[in-house]
């Protein structure tokens, strides 16, 4: 009885850590490969690229809002450092990536603060320009960088991880250890409450949306240097699934709160469900199906706990109200 | 008696919304940080804001027409309009159902993998069943997906975004293996009529867009069902106060949206010959924005039918004019997100000249 109680006191703080544990280990057990030091490499790999566009949509669901255009702002950076690097040089070429993704997230924060557009509808329509913007730029065409091994060093070995991990780390100190992250805490709470104590929302705006576009950059440069090719149609639906994410890590769309680990373990257990099906030979199709369902059943278990009639609420239960429909 | 108080409270809270009582609706940062006197000049500016509501994008339309006829000189051909309200159609019929669930503020992110899953059922029943077995086929699993989404939104009460995004990702990786990547092919003529044939010049599925939307009309504005929706919309809490049945109500707005998209999904399979998975990716949000940019609010509680006819029919004379410019499809892309940002930054930029018209009357406000 008690350790039932602790477990799932357990499981009550982190369902997704724990969700994640039980998954890996089934497929510890269904599948010899699952295991090995590559395979565990890959799925760190692939859950990394969700993960660091994951972290900065997080920023900016605590902030109140989101951004339906990272995938189109991943493919035009990937785009145009690929396209770069011959001329100007790896590194620098990867900052000028992310700088392009930054631009694109300012652009954002600028139409969603000085044109009041709401997020949901700029971010939107800069999902359909950005995207048109890099298949503009490569002609609808395949960008190859033949012998650029410097290039590929984005997306081998544990690089991605570590740049998640310390993208996590920076974010975590940000939000709880600064005045900027408790401003974007407060901006998300309540915009009109924050201005009236003298927050300045829109720079925080401006800078959450600037943060989200450099994130999805780096994204999408990790995606590009995996195969050494950039197209305009590089991460499509990428938006949808760092959202996924997010939410699935125990972020509410509410706005100000923030789960960073949870968007980590989002997108882990992510990577790990569509690994572990690839392994045991499940077609690709089932993985849509699978991703629908988790978010469905995770957000059914946190609901069924947080906000059903009835509920008692207990001391450590944070209650969401308001969030009906 | 009962009915009888919810309608009066509902009507006093629609008249609020919509302003007629002189009440600013719009968000407390203005009406905290403005005294009463100078509710007489809002009340100016809310008219012209519900003028540009009503008839904005109307307008707007009628300008790229005019714009489209003197520029373009393939555009005024009766074939050349016909298509261009045939292509109207397909986003047009589902973003009737999501004007209803926009309205209703919440909506749905599944419709193109419901459009997908209709569009491959209707086309596959269609060639072994026949024509009306097809369509209601089509509309039953839009009603069925539509309930799914209802239930998860009000049983469940997984905030609509997350939980039509769920759905979406099921229902799309569904079709996929039950069609097992396949597409699905009929080419009967009673079929393929729906969706290509025209009855008088005019394209059948025009047609029945024109009657969806209509139908919508009636039920938002002749029936009880219709007050819930604006009333949940405008402000839920009120709305649960004043007795409307809020989980009903938004169980049936996306039943609404559900059906409305099998109806539409059987149109475009019968036009296209065929469906299958990944019908038209980037569906959802094309619906969306079509809702959006006929005026209504993603905030709930305002906005027209006649709004999203308008802009369901600008999006495709849009693409049609750019089309017979030999435009790039790349550089539609651009063209139609613009679009679509400059006629939602109208309102904003409104806002702001009179926030800084009020703003020079009075130095010393304090909150900006």
């Amino acid at each position: 009885m008690e350790s039932k109680r602790s477990w799932f006191a357990w499981f009550r703080f982190s369902p997704v850590g724990a969700t994640l544990l039980v998954v890996g280990a089934v497929f510890a057990v269904l599948t010899p490969t699952f295991l090995t030091w590559n395979n565990l490499l890959n799925v760190c790999t692939s859950a990394s690229v969700v993960a660091i566009v994951g972290l900065g949509m997080t920023l900016a669901i605590a902030s109140g809002n989101f951004d339906l255009s990272v995938g189109s702002t991943a493919a035009f950076a990937g785009c145009i450092t690929m396209s770069v690097v011959p001329q100007i040089g790896v590194m620098p070429a990867i900052a000028l990536g992310i700088a392009t993704g930054a631009l694109v997230g300012w652009v954002n924060g600028l139409i969603v603060t000085e044109l009041r557009v709401p997020a949901f509808i700029a971010t939107l329509g800069m999902l359909t320009i950005v995207r048109g913007a890099a298949l503009i730029y490569t002609r609808g065409r395949d960008i190859y960088l033949f012998g650029k091994t410097d290039y590929k060093i984005l997306s081998t070995g544990i690089t991605p991880a570590l740049l998640a991990l310390a993208i996590a780390v920076f974010f975590g100190l940000l939000l709880k250890q600064t005045r900027f992250g408790r401003h974007i805490l407060a901006t998300g709470s309540n915009l009109a409450s924050a201005r009236r104590v003298g927050v300045r929302t829109s720079y925080v705006l401006w800078s959450v949306f600037a943060i989200v576009g450099a994130t999805a950059a780096l994204s999408g440069l990790i995606l590009s240097a995996q195969v050494l090719t950039g197209n305009g149609r590089l991460a499509t639906g990428l938006e949808l699934s760092a959202i996924a994410v997010v939410v699935l890590g125990g972020t509410p769309l509410t706005g100000g709160q923030a789960s960073i680990p949870g968007t980590l373990f989002g997108s882990l257990l992510l990577a790990v469900i569509n690994n572990g099906l690839n392994l045991l030979n499940v077609s690709v199709f089932y993985q849509n199906v699978t991703l629908g369902l988790l978010l469905l059943g995770a957000l059914t278990l946190a609901s069924g706990w947080t906000s059903r009639p009835g509920h008692v609420v207990t001391k450590d239960s944070k209650v969401r109200n308001k969030q009906t429909g | 008696m009962r009915f009888r108080d919810v309608k009066e409270n509902i009507n006093t809270s629609i008249a609020r919304k919509q302003n007629l009582s002189g009440l600013s609706d719009k968000p407390q940062i203005l009406s905290m940080s403005s005294p009463p006197q100078d509710r007489e000049r809002r009340r100016a500016a809310t008219d012209w804001d519900l003028l540009w509501e009503k008839f904005g994008i109307a307008t707007v339309l009628v300008l790229v027409w005019i714009l489209a006829v003197v520029g373009t000189p393939r555009f005024a051909n009766l074939d050349n309009l016909a298509s261009v309200l045939r292509q109207s159609a397909f986003v047009g019929i589902s973003a009737v159902g999501m004007t209803i669930a926009v309205l209703a503020g919440t909506f749905d992110l599944s419709v193109g993998s419901t459009q997908a899953l209709s569009a491959w059922t209707a086309v596959l029943v269609a060639s072994h069943y026949g024509v009306v077995p097809a369509f209601i086929a089509a509309v039953l699993v839009g009603g069925i997906v539509g309930l799914l989404n209802g239930s998860l939104v009000v049983l469940i009460r997984i905030p609509a975004f997350i939980a039509t995004l769920g759905t979406m990702f099921l229902i799309s990786g569904l079709t996929f293996i039950l069609t097992n990547g396949q597409s699905a092919r009929f080419n009967g003529k009673d079929f393929v009529w729906w969706g290509n044939g025209q009855v008088g010049g005019v394209p059948v599925p025009f047609i029945i867009f024109l009657l969806c939307a209509l139908v919508g009309i009636v039920v938002l504005h002749r029936t009880p069902f219709g007050r819930y929706v604006f009333a949940v919309g405008s402000n839920i809490r009120a709305a649960h106060v004043a007795g409307v049945p809020i989980g009903r109500t938004v169980l049936f707005v996306f039943l609404a949206v559900g059906l409305f998209t099998g109806l539409g999904a059987a149109l475009l399979g019968s036009r296209l010959y065929s469906a299958g998975p990944g019908l038209e990716p980037g569906f959802e949000l094309n619906v969306i924005a079509t809702v959006v940019l006929g005026g209504t609010r993603l905030a709930g509680g305002r906005g027209s039918m006649l709004g999203t006819i308008a802009a369901a029919i600008l999006f495709a004379t849009l693409a049609n004019i750019l089309n017979l410019n030999h435009v790039d499809a790349f550089v539609q892309r651009v063209a139609v997100g613009l679009v679509l940002l400059l006629a939602l930054s109208v309102e904003g930029i409104r806002q702001r000249l009179v926030e800084r018209w009020s703003r020079r009357q009075r130095p010393t406000n304090p909150a900006h």
